[in-house]
């Protein structure tokens, strides 16, 4: 019997635990390759679809033409997609399987645990986003060469579009993790989260222009988009910035997960 | 020890532990009875935090579990054999257990033996058997080496092998001095393995005793005869204040409330012939049915 016990504090000792459980299940390695996968399929074909056009193609669409944007928006696009279900199952797969009353058995200080998986969440999906955004950036810029329009990060707005874009999709997973901890169902939490992200920028489209322009700036994904991702055309004047969007978004994301926060603590396991 | 005051859990307006109040002390094999229904998973889940009661107390060692720097260490609990994310492997979910009450990495590989699934540590927890399950969860519940073990239902769906396997196990568990509460519905679980006993049903206790005790409470025994003159017999035992009912056979009669040597004596002087004269015991079963008879929840017409 050798019960050697490691001094950490119980906050270090979660998330090491947190990232052994993130690391040792299949679904992680997966669910994070299909979103690269996706990313780099969008820029492949946006970028090697430009390069087949581009002898054809006027002087003015050639200076229109966002070769950052061409080659990060399907990890915005379908990224974000993706990310919602990694973020939505870290927390739903533990009521799924039951895990989560093993889970609080052996860590039954609940805000510790809550905040060790977000925190541990948000680590794994930053360093895949970012890495994702930069290296379809790069990736773009090879396929682009023979047109010479390939962007650089020295550019305006080429850096903030690749951070404001990995960024926002980390910010889709915390999202998709707060829902899933208020609504403890993997199916419920992406229908919610899907219906947030993809269905109300459609809904508002419907509404009258007077209440459509005033409420667009404050709705996730649609237009928004767009001022995240461009670097070319200046702001659009019913958006916020690049940021700015990105800010409103992380305060909605903040707010599920304090909802998600409170769900994960005081109700019954 | 555990210790539960005034413990209500309720459940909208059905209360599904009313009033409980308990100490289960140290170093013994506390049995936790009850049929279906009557409150034995919610209570154990009060005492392990995983709901929060809706009046009273329940603490571990003095403290509520939540409060307890390394519960692991001192408490172990199986409540449910498939509380386990199925796409980890056996290890990877004992591991990740262990680290976050910075239980040693090498312990994992200890209990996964002491359980016997060393073998199929690297395989995935989805494609194990109930058996494998349940021996995986009290692997987990094993590997704080603690002095507090909690098994919820532990033999229910395990084939013989299963079962003799966790008896033997609670057996050397309370050899070594280790507090072992373990629920079942079923009494004959605990003939073997309890040496105190908490009873409930509907949520309310109904006996806290040793296991003799409990035996001595149930209606005592009971006394089989056999003769040409069951009426005459009957009508005599009855005077004597006794309880009469016919048995199955011809002319059998089962009396309660006199001994044997009483039931022969009282024959004698009526002049009444005994063709077979029995005490039997009334068996752990039938004393825990009887006790839980006004508290079962669903009953069969």
């Amino acid at each position: 019997m050798t019960t050697l016990t490691i001094a950490a504090r119980p906050a270090t000792r979660t998330v090491r635990s947190e990232l052994t459980k993130i690391r040792s299940v299949r679904s992680t390695y997966w669910t994070l390759f299909v979103l690269v996968l996706a990313s780099i399929a969008w820029c492949v074909a946006y970028c090697l679809g430009t390069v087949h056009s581009w002898p054809a193609m006027s002087a003015q669409d050639r200076a229109g033409f966002d070769a950052t944007q061409d080659s990060i928006l399907g990890l915005v696009l379908l990224g974000q997609l993706v990310i919602v279900v990694f973020g939505a199952l870290i927390i739903t797969s533990e009521y799924a399987t039951g895990m989560v009353r093993t889970s609080l058995t052996v860590m039954p200080r609940r805000a510790t645990l809550y905040l060790a998986k977000a925190a541990v969440f948000a680590a794994v999906s930053l360093v895949v986003s970012f890495v994702t955004s930069f290296g379809t950036f790069f990736l773009g810029r090879v396929l682009l060469a023979s047109t010479h329009a390939g962007a650089s990060l020295s550019q305006p707005g080429v850096l903030r579009s690749l951070v404001v874009s990995a960024l926002y999709v980390e910010v889709c997973g915390l999202f998709a993790f707060g829902i899933g901890a208020s609504v403890r169902n993997t199916a419920g939490a992406l229908t919610l989260a899907y219906g947030c992200l993809a269905l109300l920028p459609q809904l508002i489209r419907a509404l009258p222009d007077s209440l459509h322009n005033a409420l667009m700036r404050w709705v996730p994904g649609g237009d928004a988009l767009n001022a995240m991702t461009a670097t070319l055309g200046g702001r659009h004047p019913l958006l916020f910035s690049a940021w700015g969007e990105l800010a409103v978004f992380a305060g909605y994301a903040a707010i599920l997960l304090v909802l998600g926060a409170v769900q994960f603590t005081r109700r019954d396991a | 020890m555990i210790e539960a005051r005034g413990l209500v859990k309720r459940y909208g307006s059905t209360a599904a532990v009313n009033d409980l109040s308990f100490t289960i002390r140290p170093g013994l094999v506390t049995g936790f009875l009850g049929p279906n229904g009557a409150g034995k998973t919610t209570t154990m889940r009060l005492i392990l935090g995983l709901d929060y009661p809706s009046a009273g107390t329940v603490t571990v060692n003095g403290r509520p579990y939540a409060q307890l720097p390394r519960p692991m260490r001192q408490v172990g609990a199986l409540l449910d054999a498939g509380a386990v994310h199925g796409g980890r492997t056996a290890r990877g979910h004992l591991l990740c257990l262990a680290q976050t009450n910075g239980i040693a990495r090498r312990r994992v590989d200890e209990v996964l033996d002491t359980v016997g699934l060393a073998e199929v540590a690297s395989r995935r927890a989805g494609g194990f058997s109930l058996g494998m399950r349940q021996r995986l969860g009290i692997a987990a519940a094993l590997l704080g080496d603690p002095r507090i073990l909690m098994f919820d239902e532990p033999v229910n769906g395990l084939d013989p092998e299963g079962i003799v396997w966790i008896r033997t196990l609670m057996r050397s568990l309370a050899a070594q001095g280790r507090t072992v509460l373990v629920s079942s519905h079923l009494m004959s679980e605990m003939e073997h393995t309890a040496d105190h006993l908490l009873v409930i049903g509907r949520g309310r206790l109904i006996a806290d005793c040793s296991m003799a005790e409990f035996i001595a409470r149930g209606s005592g025994q009971a006394v089989q005869v056999r003769t040409p003159q069951p009426d005459a017999l009957a009508r005599a035992a009855a005077i004597a204040g006794a309880n009469v009912v016919a048995g199955q056979g011809l002319g059998e009669l089962e009396i309660r409330g006199l001994t044997e040597e009483q039931v022969s004596d009282l024959a004698f002087a009526h002049g009444i012939r005994l063709h077979h004269l029995a005490a039997t015991r009334v068996s752990l079963e039938h004393a825990f049915m009887e006790l839980t008879a006004d508290s079962v929840e669903y009953r069969a017409a």
